[in-house]
């Protein structure tokens, strides 16, 4: 059994990121909490969180980079065969997987407190009112109208999902411009929809803080921006690559991947478009 | 295909290798484990009789301090035991050490991820121990909110420092480890099993890791989305858990133990596993109901996403909805059951032999199952009211828990010590260790019941005299353990650097039937370049 | 049920080996812990019954389960030992005997159901009440109120330690205590005993209205069988009925923070009579609620 390797696994090299990702994100982590609590001590100092965070951040931003790096290089010089590829299929659905439930905890939240609201006591006023019914969403807020700027960026989504797809089926047919064309449209589109929902943002009759309407809208909408942030920059890095001659009619998972992230993401904004915005608002 | 191997430092910090990796974990369990065995030791010595002394004394604070050192104390401890002792022991060590071998692949799916996973574990430690020594409550050092961490103690109200963040940050970090641990394991199974190895032979311990993996994957986002929010509640005026906006400090505890639910299976998932090896190994016997056993854990896994609500029989749920929560926890017995009953008839027509890995998992076994069928006291709601916050429940946890997944912890070393190190351990040495630390146990947790019966509620640094007796008792066991920690840690000392003896490649003999043990001990580097081929 | 009666026999006679029990005292009931107990502490009233009975219960069928599992592996480990059996069978199946073992535990289970879920509807679905008190968690004591006894309000926290290493103090404690109930009171027990009590008749159904200021509190007394979370911005509701004139203790029983465990709770079930008096009093001298402040 000694010597010769006789399978198809992908034995991957010794690697120096990991390490030093971990690094960076304790850096991250406890600069973080002091850029948070700017006042508070730690051995006697403060004020250095921000400082900290911004490296920390730097750092892991540069062993992403290094780290993708290698892994495309690794793709593209045959490591990557058919069983590894599958294993990345996996992988990918898992990440996936995981994700949604991330999201889960969301809609549980704007659930909670949609479908069984309770009117915002301080100290002992719970006792005052008893009998008051409670509605959702809180009095005082003034929602969007689902079916104006919400609407079209579910219309943007929803078009981007099929560029994606365009993309893909040239990059099959082996239509390397269809698939620029596709790509294009797809980030574009992407970046458009993060636009939108900046405007949109800025032009809210409500905040973030003070109430529970804010938060959980705030927070489902906002971590599904983010998502849609990093799956742009995920198919804008697939795009670059088409460019620098990556991708083959018959091996690109880095495409997929992206693609079927793309996707989850295009299907999270329904839910939270049915959900919070049309049946909640 | 080239393959550098670094040597040194390099070769541990730059690691690609599961065996390499899942030994860092085995040390960093150990040492997590070291420092949360010593927190309950603080514990219990307070505890040893009523009064504020011990910790005032010892550490040399106000009573005050001393008061919320307690419950910093207790905090501590839990998430030290649960997220960096347990979790990294099975499920990092000894999963990514003998899933790889079992499953007859040459490492794991994503053996860089596989090192990330590992190395964010130190962080995330870092953290934890950072928040001890920044203020929590005012004026006080450390998280003392419980390892619940139910807002709003933990929120500003009870814990305006920075303290709880780097809580919250340490979970988060430790979470995205364990993510990527179990997207790594799913990955392995799924993918690469030696060719003939089909889902229907793979090795019981392989099942386990799989279903915990499924488990980590589904219920740890729900925890990270639970303490993202608490610390947007914390850092930036959102009202999640603030009634004063409109939000419910409920919701905390519906979405943690909607992840901590699966997360006591997680522990005790990977235990199960290595126990039905070391009874099938010396029954000399295969696995009775081998199907059965994997889907009893698969099915335990499944009912423990819709139970969680039985943590919560006291906060004012509806009735009904604690009905239904009471009749599926109950169902849990069922697999459970399968399982006690299977390693039984397993041992039943077997030649067995009692080495002490066997001792080990024999008493896991009746351990754990004392341990359960309190849990099934617990899960009937209207016997739950007055049990519930007692000692009652930490003497169950426990035996599930420090009897029970710790004891799998052990049995699993001493059944792969020689696999991995290539040394046998001290058999008379090892036998002393195994009595002394259970004969300790015991002595801890059983009075707990009683203190729990009486209500005595957990969490108190002080309590009144009636509940000395038992206490002191539990003292004494916690002293009791802590020579047989000792011992242990001299047998491990003495089974790694210094004994000359070696164990050849299958240590056990007949019963021992998986692949790990047709290779070298220590396996090489690499194995299986050319990969087994099951019939 | 016999079984009952055997159990409470063999307790008591554990409890009398180690040796025991507080007494009652001559004015009434005391719902303490017991020294070295082993049990639930005494039930005071029906839920409480109720409770230690269902608990016997299952303390009887989890030992025997456990019992059983016990033995059939020392069987096995004798039996089965390499000396006596050499040769390992190779049985790994066993359809009967793995239907058997399914199907015990199944109903096992529905037995337990079956009796535990009348308990929790007993307990848990709040009947007609004569009147409502509301408590307040509070770090680190207990606000009682008397909405429909004139808005009768008052904090009651822990006598400190030093009130029983010292005799003056103690005197003083219960001077103070004295007064408040209208007839002498004592103090019992260390980190139980509160400075004044929540007050309520015997044999009258209350409803206890809880909710918290701060943070999460449990209101418990586990002697009346009742455990009920005190939740900022929730109303829970429990009940309870007392048959007998005496105090009854319990401590709060949700981590919250550095002084969880000085919470106490002390509740002084009296006749009729001697709460209408007490409530009398109480009004001239409780009932203007903005004097006594919250949390103080
Ligand atoms: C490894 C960890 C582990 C495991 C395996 C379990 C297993 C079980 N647990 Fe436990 N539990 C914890 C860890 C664990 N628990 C922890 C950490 C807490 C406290 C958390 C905190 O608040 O901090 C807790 C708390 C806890 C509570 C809440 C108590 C309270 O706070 O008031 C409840 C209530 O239902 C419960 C129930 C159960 C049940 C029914 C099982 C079942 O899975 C047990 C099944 C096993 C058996 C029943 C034995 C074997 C079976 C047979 C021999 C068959 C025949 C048996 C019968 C017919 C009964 N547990
Ligand atoms: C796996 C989990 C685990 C383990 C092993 C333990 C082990 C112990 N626990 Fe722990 N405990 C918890 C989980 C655990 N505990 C949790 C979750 C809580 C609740 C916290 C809360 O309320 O928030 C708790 C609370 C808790 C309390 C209640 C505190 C309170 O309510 O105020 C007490 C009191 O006595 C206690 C005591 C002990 C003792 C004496 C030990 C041990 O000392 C027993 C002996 C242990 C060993 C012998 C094992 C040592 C292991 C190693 C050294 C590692 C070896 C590993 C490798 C080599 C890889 N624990
Ligand atoms: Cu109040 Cu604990
Ligand atoms: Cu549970």
């Amino acid at each position: 059994m000694a010597g010769d390797v006789q399978h198809d696994y992908h034995l991957v090299n010794p690697s120096p990121w990991p390490a030093i990702c971990s690094l960076a994100i304790l850096i991250m982590m406890v600069g973080a909490v002091f850029a948070m609590k700017p006042d508070a001590e730690l051995f006697g100092m403060s004020g250095f969180g921000s400082y900290m965070f911004y490296s920390g951040l730097i750092g892991l931003f540069y062993t992403a980079f290094a780290w993708w790096k290698d892994v495309i290089h690794e793709g593209e010089t045959g490591d990557h065969t058919g069983v590894v590829q599958i294993g990345l299929r996996y992988g990918m659905i898992l990440f996936i997987a995981s994700e949604v439930m991330f999201f889960v905890a969301w809609f549980w939240a704007f659930f909670n407190a949609s479908l069984y609201p309770i009117i915002p006591t301080t100290t002992n006023e719970i006792f005052d009112v008893i009998g008051q019914v409670p509605v959702w969403p809180p009095v005082g807020i003034e929602t969007f109208d689902p079916w104006h700027l919400p609407f079209i960026n579910t219309l943007i989504l929803l078009l981007s999902g099929t560029t994606v797809t365009w993309a893909h089926h040239a990059l099959i047919g082996g239509d390397r411009e269809g698939m620029k064309k596709g790509l294009w449209a797809t980030v574009l589109l992407g970046g458009l929809f993060t636009c939108v929902q900046a405007y949109e943002y800025s032009h809210a009759a409500f905040g973030f803080s003070g109430g529970i309407y804010g938060a959980t809208f705030y927070m489902a909408t906002g971590f599904h921006g983010f998502h849609v942030l990093v799956g742009t920059i995920f198919l804008a890095v697939c795009l670059g690559r088409v460019y620098k001659g990556h991708f083959k009619p018959d091996h690109h998972f880095g495409f997929e991947a992206a693609a079927w992230y793309w996707h989850f993401v295009d299907v999270v904004w329904l839910f939270l478009f049915i959900c919070v915005y049309v049946w909640g608002g | 295909m080239a393959h550098a191997n670094p040597t040194g430092w390099k070769r541990w910090v730059f690691s690609t290798n599961h065996k390499d990796i899942g030994v860092m974990y085995l040390w960093f369990a150990f040492i997590a484990g070291m420092i949360g065995f010593g927190m309950s030791g603080l514990m219990r010595m307070e505890l040893a009789e009523p009064g504020v002394q011990f910790l005032p004394e010892f550490l040399g604070m106000t009573e005050q301090q001393a008061r919320h050192m307690f419950n910093v104390l207790t905090t501590g401890h839990g998430l030290i035991m649960v997220f960096f002792m347990v979790m990294p022991a099975l499920i990092g060590g000894f999963g990514n050490y003998f899933v790889p071998l079992m499953i007859g692949a040459p490492d794991m799916a994503f053996p860089r991820m596989n090192n990330v996973s590992f190395w964010m574990m130190p962080p995330a430690f870092i953290l934890l121990l950072l928040s001890t020594v920044v203020e929590g409550a005012p004026g006080m050092n450390g998280f003392g909110g419980g390892w619940t961490a139910y807002p709003p103690l933990s929120g500003t109200i009870g814990h305006p420092g920075p303290s709880m963040d780097l809580a919250i940050f340490s979970l988060h970090v430790a979470g995205a480890s364990s993510i990527m641990g179990a997207i790594n394991y799913i990955t392995t199974i799924f993918n690469m099993r030696a060719p003939g190895m089909t889902i229907h032979k793979m090795p019981l311990f392989a099942w386990s890791i799989l279903i915990t993996a499924f488990l980590l994957v589904l219920a740890l986002p729900v925890l990270a989305g639970a303490i993202t929010m608490l610390l947007t509640d914390r850092n930036f005026g959102t009202t999640f858990f603030d009634p004063a906006g409109g939000g419910d400090p409920i919701l905390f505890q519906h979405l943690f133990w909607f992840f901590g639910h699966p997360e006591v299976y997680i522990m005790i998932l990977p235990a199960f596993g290595i126990v039905s090896h070391i009874i099938s190994t010396f029954s000399k016997k295969p696995i009775f109901g081998y199907l059965g056993m994997a889907y009893a854990m698969a099915a335990i896994g499944f009912v423990g996403f819709i139970v969680w609500a039985h943590h919560m029989y006291t906060v004012g749920l509806d009735v009904d909805t604690k009905a239904y929560f009471v009749a599926a926890t109950m169902v849990i017995a069922v697999p459970t059951g399968v399982k006690i009953f299977s390693w039984i008839a397993t041992m039943w027509g077997g030649s067995l032999t009692f080495p002490v890995p066997m001792m080990y998992a024999i008493a896991f076994i009746l351990l754990f199952t004392t341990g359960g069928v309190t849990g099934v006291v617990l899960s009937n709601a209207g016997a739950d009211i007055a049990l519930h916050d007692t000692y009652y429940v930490v003497a169950h946890f426990h035996y599930v828990l420090s009897l029970g997944a710790v004891f799998g912890i052990f049995a699993g070393l001493y059944y792969w010590v020689g696999k991995m190190s290539g040394k046998q351990y001290p058999d008379l040495l090892s036998k002393l260790q195994f009595w002394v630390t259970f004969v300790g146990v015991n002595l801890i947790f059983f009075p707990q019941h009683f203190l729990g019966l009486n209500g005595m509620p957990r969490r108190y640094v002080d309590y009144p005299d009636a509940f000395t007796y038992w206490n002191e008792i539990s003292t004494l066991g916690y002293k009791v353990t802590a020579v047989g920690v000792l011992l242990f840690i001299i047998v491990m000392f003495y089974t790694l650097f210094i004994t000359k003896k070696r164990v050849g490649d299958n240590q056990w003999g007949e019963g021992a039937n998986t692949l790990e043990w047709t290779l070298s001990s220590p396996p090489p580097f690499h194995q299986f370049n050319e990969l087994p081929k099951i019939k | 049920m016999s079984v009952k009666r055997l159990t409470a026999g063999i307790l008591a006679a554990f409890t009398a080996m180690f040796g025991l029990t507080v007494g009652a005292l001559a004015e009434g009931r005391l719902g303490l812990p017991k020294d070295k107990g082993l049990w639930l502490q005494e039930a005071a009233n029906e839920q409480a019954v109720k409770i230690a009975d269902f608990n016997l219960d299952l303390m009887w069928l989890i030992t025997i389960i456990t019992v059983f599992v016990f033995l059939l592996m020392f069987v096995t480990m004798f039996v089965y030992r390499a000396k006596a059996n050499p040769v390992a069978s190779k049985v790994s199946h066993n359809t009967f005997i793995e239907v058997v073992w399914t199907a015990a535990p199944i109903l096992i289970l529905v037995y337990i159901g079956i009796t535990s879920l009348p308990l929790l509807y007993y307990q848990d679905v709040v009947p007609e009440t004569k009147f409502a008190i509301r408590v307040t968690g509070n770090q680190w004591n207990w606000t009682y109120s008397y909405p429909d006894h004139g808005g009768i309000e008052y904090t009651a926290s822990l006598v400190p330690n030093s009130a029983f290493a010292d005799a003056a103090e103690r005197a003083d404690y219960e001077k103070d205590l004295s007064e408040f109930l209208g007839w002498d009171a004592k103090l019992n027990a260390r980190l139980l005993d509160t400075d004044l009590r929540l007050v309520v008749p015997i044999n009258t159904k209350i409803k206890i209205m809880l909710t918290a200021s701060d943070v999460l509190h449990a209101w418990a007394v586990p002697s009346l069988g009742v455990k009920l979370d005190a939740v900022p911005g929730r109303l829970n509701e429990t009940w309870f009925e007392i048959p007998q004139v005496g105090t009854y203790y319990g401590q709060c029983s949700e981590l919250c923070g550095q002084d969880h465990a000085y919470m106490p709770i002390a509740v002084e079930a009296v006749s009729q009579e001697d709460f209408d008096k007490w409530v009398a009093r109480a009004k001239v001298e409780y009932a203007d609620a903005a004097t006594t402040a919250l949390g103080r």
